[in-house]
């Protein structure tokens, strides 16, 4: 990943973390999954899509991370896994579908730094 | 005599752990297969086991989501299952360090993965029990 892509990196990984407290915060509070949480949560797939093209085109431009294989096994990682958490929570709003999509933000956050260390 | 199985609503603790697992599914299952295809050489023993972890999560997942629907006996020996292999390979990559020159999924405990393989079948044991006491007691009820 090239270094310019630092700073999205870092974006997704500090919205990823409000993602994640605001989505444990409703587990906590017991709450129905609210419709801004799914919003937020496709903006932060926004993102990571962002920082995947980004990276996919640093790799076409000739830059070549220590570990091929683990570098793209991340970079799809980080746009799958949000998708994936929505859609099998598409049709249940229950305050644990937000623990759901808690679990998916933090690993998004961790699959990006993990994508910035083995740029 | 048998249980009633139905289809129970799909809400509860369960989807949260059933989350965790599918991420340690991808995690662990990603993780074996270039260790073994790359570097199989450099550590067999540990990228073997991280195969085994990948195929424990794998099952662990659908055991969860078999006991959610009223069917926990899979549960019950697979989450012993899984804890038992964290805590023998967690204690053998402490004692043994020379059988792992690489780590698997769960040396030193899963530290490599913040602990959370240690806590996971913690965690889902506790939800399966909770749930177990509170089918018992709407049972007795009815």
């Amino acid at each position: 990943m090239h270094g310019t892509l630092a700073p999205i990196a870092w974006i997704v990984v500090g919205y990823g973390a409000i993602v994640a407290i605001a989505a444990g915060v409703g587990v906590v509070l017991r709450a129905p999954r609210p419709r801004w949480l799914d919003q937020m949560a496709w903006m932060l797939e926004l993102i990571c899509v962002v920082l995947g093209l980004g990276a996919l085109g640093s790799l076409l431009q000739g830059h070549r991370p220590p570990s091929m294989e683990t570098h793209i096994g991340y970079l799809a990682a980080l746009v799958c896994i949000m998708p994936v958490a929505i859609l099998s929570m598409r049709e249940e709003r229950e305050s644990w579908s937000s623990g759901v999509v808690a679990v998916a933000a933090v690993a998004t956050v961790v699959v990006a730094v993990r994508l910035m260390v083995t740029r | 005599m048998n249980r009633p199985i139905g289809p129970r609503p799909k809400r509860g603790p369960h989807l949260v752990l059933m989350a965790c697992y599918a991420l340690f599914i991808l995690a662990s299952g990603s993780r074996a297969i270039v260790q073994i295809a790359t570097q199989f050489h450099v550590a067999p023993f540990a990228y073997v086991l991280s195969a085994v972890a990948a195929v424990t999560y794998v099952v662990g997942w659908f055991a969860i989501r078999r006991a959610a629907h009223g069917r926990p006996r899979l549960a019950e020996v697979m989450l012993w299952v899984e804890l038992a292999g964290v805590v023998i390979i967690g204690t053998l990559s402490v004692v043994r360090k020379d059988w792992f020159p690489d780590a698997s999924v769960w040396s030193y405990y899963g530290g490599g993965y913040g602990w959370v393989p240690a806590v996971l079948p913690i965690a889902a044991l506790l939800w399966l029990h909770r749930t177990h006491d509170k089918q018992d007691t709407e049972e007795r009820a009815a």
